[in-house]
């Protein structure tokens, strides 16, 4: 009855009985069993079983197996990604290192460090190996280099200065974990000693002065993230159509309402302001938050999405998430609920993040070397159970679980699966998907051709020559008719003008300033914040959603254009280089999976719902890989499922 | 342009045609009717006479009655250079070989073009020809579209390949008494030899006029750059627009009507009292949805030109020009439609969103006829057709010298587009091997046999209601004379009216549509907000346009092309002969 994908069970969200048309959500002891049942997902898909036909016992059975695996709070060490890996054992494990820089050891931050030329002010450290200061903090880290270790191990690792980027002008991108509060004066005494010593050594040259930003009190809170989310999930969990059309009328004042666009506007927003200060105002940025593994990581990460190229690159994305969240320990484990064990805890900071970034994704496409497709099954993958990667709260958690500390040398430590070996999940032909055939590689190339389209775009049909911008604060005129005006009307406009540029503060002038130029896919990259920019994920939130399917429409369309495009002109570039052997290229007639299928659905690569409909091209959980295997299947069933029911 | 206000050292004047400066202005707001809003400012000292004359020409020009004459001086040196002889880009229907030619092009076996109304005597505001029934002779349209609104009886709008035809008319005309063969004449118009026939209550659950007036207004005022709407507070005032809900009624109601033409071989008329806006405008998307033809840029250009130009939409008096009150733009309001279809199905177009961007602009522009008149009776007699017709009384319309040369029409794109912009007009993530011509073969509706229909539907509000006669004037007056906002609401079903017509069980999903049909998405999070127009006067969406897309690989798909050619010698000819696919690839997508 259940589908594969049902049994991955930390998917489901909630599950509903319905008796007589009425829903309740399943919990405890049924007195009357149910007519139908409602399964609604993480990855927001909805399940309806009917058990009209059922018998009694059997419904008996799955009610109370869905209750449980749903609900009651589980050990870490009785995850299915134990299982998995345990009967994975002695199957090849692929090099996780090809596809993301994975900061678990010394030598990643060294080579990070040079990346981004930090290494002449930070240093990389390894005081914390074996975890002996710190349990929250990876083996190894980077602080500023005239850091003691000993002010590192003084409140095991509270208080200092991290390192997690460092920009081309040389400021940096820190984050500090809070304190903890003290009621005792002598207590609070020393603390105060200890930071002023540590904000002694940051602000001494050779570094620039630091800008503190307090992230968990004047910034979003924890509780205000859960409750947009759980509203705005609520907007695209359906369960039937005549409950969506009455939405339709309200949509926009209901979108509102959850206000999830405007958290990731704030969030937006913060990026930029912090990346003006590194960048227009040559300050380096202290994050501080309590355990600086929530917001920290989410706007740190975005900086560094908007500043540095190297982070929209698929192996680069995938090293700073590496970098920032599980290394920089964002308890995976708790925001996402693996456990279940507390609802409180359970924040998607995560999708947050993703969701930001498909922003920048959706407004500067050719930016990025990945598209919101790969965002979007990276989203899916968070619960998937058979990858480490987003299972612990910490490398340390981690580290503890898969025996890599234990002293037991006979047993071989587990082998976790990563989720950056994207090959596990998808076959070659479904993962061209996940890479944009017109990102913008190479700067050189890239300067010369946005030159020349560029200004040819700019004199678009039906644009005004005159502009004028929204608020009364900011200059009349654009750059452009700037100079006609000033021989125009004299001088005194331009005094004007600059008179009211004055008023402008740093952010909105830093904001406007790039705005007003060419976009620069492999420099800086900055969102626009205004109301209408920001938007929904369409694909990752209506793609199970039948009433949103559009035949034959949707971007799919201009992807698989465009990717026949590519294909050609691939095809005739391999002519050019081959015209100087005077032999013929070799065409691997690789079809595209676009290609063949003719009339596709806008809802492709997930939901395929049309009648002659063959499965989707993208499974949505790591099922493909466990069905050639069909014993272990059966032996999982035996290790975890309801031995207590 | 819509309005002006002026700003003094300290005070706000709104400036209306015929208003007096009270003061010397520090500063000029024009707000456009485009969505722009053009601000000029002027500073003390030496420029306030300038200041004063300028905004005083600018509140003349703005009270000249008509745009036409507000434009007298202009002259257009392309206007002047063409011939008479000269051929227009698109068919204007103003000749019967045109519509000769586009009956013959949609296979309309059943119909002929009558020329009834050759001199605009059965109504000013149809065309001069239009296509009635074969067996239908033109003293019997004469006879029974005495008894629709305005004289507007049912004609074809387009023929279904599939067999089914699309009619569109005004309302009964319920005062008059007509004979029985008066009756068996307009019902046999209507039947247009089908035995299913479906009436379609055109203005059921679409905006009225003076929504759809409102809501553009408070869209413009939302969209202009100097609203001062909180950002996280956007969304809402976009929904108190009402303007995409508008916009989605629309969609979806024509969605509705394609599927009642495509599913089943019938006669399906569109009905509304004034038979000259939403008629227009659904029959119009209908033909978008199901026909691959109108999708192309020529197709679409005629069908704007045969559904709204050449059918007497009211442009001067809907797009405000003529000083009346019943302003609505009912043409734009398509256009977003049309827009949201190219969003959707953006392989589906050949046109591109510059074009509809182009269109959306040419309707103010005062260069050409085609939105300068409310019908085609004015258009021609301005463009001097009935010249040999002297029994058309010519008013004195200052036709010789006038600027505008009557032979040019909006689709004359050189005339306000260089080349380079026109190029633009094309879609280059068109795919037409999407939509192939194979259209499911259906046996074509005997016209011989014509007898009484078999079944005659009224749909409305979504679903299909029987209905026992065609007319109302037989028994009882019709439920649409009545006013079908009597009507009880049948609850909404969760199937649509695809699964319905099909037969088919909702919960399988969407059907097997026939190829070349569209099916839009309605819901909330797919009706969206055409940026690129309404909110182009802001500075930070106009630097989104230049990112590279599809056009740039072409581009590059060409040069590599050029570079190719040039080596072609090189090449042994067995390459040569693999070298042609590319070339037809690019030229179909051309």
């Amino acid at each position: 009855m259940v589908p594969l994908q049902a049994r991955c069970w930390s998917y489901v969200i909630v599950s509903y009985a319905v008796f007589d048309e009425k829903k309740k959500t399943l919990f405890g002891q049924l007195k009357k069993y149910p007519e139908k049942l409602v399964i609604h997902c993480k990855d927001l898909r909805v399940f309806h079983f009917c058990l009209r036909y059922t018998k009694e016992e059997e419904v008996k059975r799955i009610v109370s197996g869905i209750i449980h695996h749903t609900q009651a709070p589980k050990l870490l060490k009785r995850l299915f990604l134990f299982s998995y890996a345990t009967a994975a054992r002695n199957s090849p494990a692929t090099d996780p290192k090809k596809h993301a820089v994975m900061f678990d050891t010394l030598q990643d931050w060294c080579r990070e460090l040079e990346r981004t030329k930090g290494n002449m002010k930070y240093k990389a450290v390894s005081v914390n190996e074996g975890y002996k200061v710190c349990e929250r903090l990876p083996a190894y880290f980077v602080v500023p280099a005239p850091l003691l270790e000993e002010d590192i191990e003084f409140f095991q690792g509270r208080g200092i200065p991290i390192w997690c980027w460092s920009c081309h002008n040389g400021c940096a991108l820190l984050k500090m974990s809070a304190l903890p509060k003290e009621q005792d004066d002598s207590m609070s005494q020393i603390q105060k000693n200890f930071s002023d010593r540590i904000y002694r050594t940051v602000h001494r040259p050779p570094y620039e002065t630091a800008k503190t930003e307090d992230l968990s009190s004047n910034f979003l809170s924890l509780q205000e993230i859960q409750m947009a989310y759980s509203k705005f999930k609520q907007l695209f969990l359906i369960d039937n159509s005549t409950e969506f059309w009455d939405t339709d009328i309200k949509w926009f004042s209901l979108l509102e309402s959850s206000s999830w666009l405007d958290i990731i506007r704030r969030c937006l927003k913060k990026a930029v302001e912090i990346i003006e200060c590194l960048e227009a105002q040559n300050m380096n940025v202290l994050l501080l938050e309590d355990n600086a593994s929530d917001l920290c990581c989410l706007v740190s990460s975005l900086a560094q999405v908007m500043m540095d190229p190297h982070c929209r690159t698929v192996f680069g994305f995938q090293s700073l998430v590496q970098k920032e969240w599980v290394m920089g320990g964002h308890c995976f484990l708790d925001r996402c609920n693996h456990l279940r064990q507390s609802d409180k805890e359970e924040v998607p900071v995560f999708l947050l993040f993703l969701d930001c970034v498909w922003q920048l994704v959706h407004q500067h496409p050719p930016a990025f070397e990945f598209t919101e497709t790969y965002l979007t099954v990276l989203s899916d993958s968070l619960y998937i159970p058979i990858f480490s990667t987003f299972f612990f709260n910490s490398p340390h958690q981690k580290d503890m679980n898969v025996g890599k500390e234990s002293q037991d040398s006979q047993s071989r430590p587990l082998n976790l699966l990563t989720v950056w070996d994207w090959s596990v999940q998808f076959e070659p032909k479904a993962q061209t998907l996940l890479t944009n055939p017109l990102y913008v590689e190479k700067p050189k190339l890239e300067k010369v051709q946005r030159k020349g389209t560029h200004f040819k775009h700019q004199r678009q049909l039906s644009l005004p020559l005159t502009q004028s911008k929204s608020s009364p604060k900011r200059g009349f005129f654009r750059e452009e008719t700037d100079h006609l005006i000033k021989n125009l009307l004299g001088k005194r406009i331009s005094k004007l003008i600059n008179s009211s540029e004055e008023l402008q503060d740093g952010f909105r002038e830093f904001y406007d300033g790039w705005h007003s130029r060419p976009p620069s896919y492999q420099g800086l990259l900055l969102p626009h914040l205004e109301g209408p920019e920001i938007k929904v994920w369409a694909q990752r939130y209506l793609r199970w959603i039948p009433e949103a399917q559009i035949l034959g429409g949707g971007g799919v369309a201009t992807m698989s254009k465009l990717l026949e495009m590519m294909e050609e002109v691939q095809r005739l570039q391999e002519k050019i280089e081959a015209r100087h052997h005077s032999q013929e290229a070799l065409q691997a007639e690789a079809a595209s999976p676009l290609r063949t299928s003719g009339r596709l659905s806008s809802l492709f690569p997930f939901a395929l719902l049309q009648r002659h409909s063959s499965k989707p091209v993208l499974p949505t959980s790591g099922w493909k890989a466990l069905g050639d295997e069909d014993d272990l299947a059966k032996r999982e069933d035996e290790f975890v499922d309801l031995g207590d029911v | 342009m819509a309005a002006e206000s002026v700003h003094g050292p300290s005070r706000v004047q709104l400036l209306r045609p015929g208003s007096l400066l009270k003061f010397i202005p520090e500063e000029i707001l024009i707000h456009g009717q485009d969505f722009r809003l053009l601000r000029v400012g002027f500073e003390a000292g030496g420029l306030e006479p300038q200041a004063f004359q300028v905004t005083m020409a600018i509140v003349q020009a703005r009270a000249q009655n008509s745009p036409a004459q507000q434009y007298a001086g202009i002259t257009l040196s392309q206007a002047g250079q063409s011939s008479d002889s000269r051929k227009p880009p698109i068919p204007l229907l103003e000749t019967i070989e045109d519509w000769e030619t586009e009956r013959k092009k949609q296979a309309a076996r059943g119909w002929r073009v009558s020329t009834v109304n050759e001199r605009f005597d059965v109504a000013t505001s149809l065309p001069r020809y239009f296509w009635v029934p074969n067996r239908t002779l033109d003293s019997e349209v004469r006879r029974a579209f005495g008894h629709f609104h305005q004289g507007r009886g049912p004609r074809l709008s387009w023929h279904h390949p599939g067999g089914s035809d699309l009619l569109r008319c005004g309302g009964f005309y319920t005062a008059s008494d007509p004979n029985k063969e008066d009756i068996r004449a307009v019902e046999s118009m209507l039947q247009a030899g089908h035995s299913d026939v479906v009436l379609v209550d055109t203005m059921d659950e679409l905006p009225s006029l003076a929504d759809v007036q409102l809501a553009h207004l408070r869209l413009r005022a939302l969209c202009l750059p100097d609203s001062s709407v909180a950002e996280d507070k956007w969304f809402s005032a976009l929904e108190g627009t009402r303007w995409l809900d508008y916009t989605r009624s629309c969609l979806r109601k024509a969605s509705d009507i394609s599927v009642l033409v495509t599913s089943r071989v019938r006669s399906v008329v569109l009905q509304e009292r004034g038979d000259r806006d939403f008629n227009g405008l659904l029959s119009s998307l209908v033909q978008l949805l199901s026909a691959p033809e109108a999708r192309t840029l020529l197709g679409f250009q005629s069908l704007v030109q045969r559904e709204w130009v050449a059918a007497g939409h009211p442009f001067l008096t809907r797009l405000g020009g003529s000083g009346a009150s019943e302003e609505a733009p009912v043409f734009l309001l398509f256009l977003d439609c049309v827009w949201q279809l190219l969003q959707q199905f953006p392989a589906e177009f050949e046109f591109s969103e510059f074009f509809l961007l182009a269109l959306h602009d040419s309707v103010r522009v005062p260069d050409t006829l085609t939105f300068l008149r409310d019908t085609p009776w004015e258009r021609g007699k301005q463009s001097g057709q009935f010249n040999n017709y002297t029994q058309v009384y010519t008013p004195g319309f200052p036709g010789a010298g006038n600027s505008i040369n009557p032979q040019l029409s909006v689709w004359d794109w050189n005339l306000r587009y260089s080349n380079k912009q026109i190029l633009q007009f094309r879609n280059p993530g068109y795919d037409p091997e999407h939509c192939p011509d194979s259209w499911l073969p259906r046996q074509q509706p005997s016209f011989m046999v014509p007898g009484p229909p078999s079944s005659v539907w009224l749909f409305s509000r979504g679903s299909l209601t029987p209905l026992n006669q065609l007319c109302p004037w037989r028994d009882s007056p019709s439920l649409l004379a009545v006013s079908s906002r009597w009507l009880p609401r049948p609850a909404i079903s969760s199937e649509s009216l695809a699964d319905q017509e099909w037969g088919l069980p909702s919960h399988w999903g969407a059907c097997p549509l026939p190829p070349g049909l569209l099916l839009p998405g309605c819901l909330g999070p797919q009706i969206r907000l055409w940026r690129r127009c309404y909110l182009r006067g802001r500075p930070e969406v106009q630097m989104g346009l230049s990112a590279p897309t599809i056009s740039g690989l072409q581009e590059e798909l060409s040069h590599l092309q050029e570079l190719l050619r040039k080596w072609t010698p090189r090449i042994s000819p067995e390459d040569h002969s693999k070298k042609r696919s590319p070339n037809t690839i690019l030229s179909q997508s051309r």
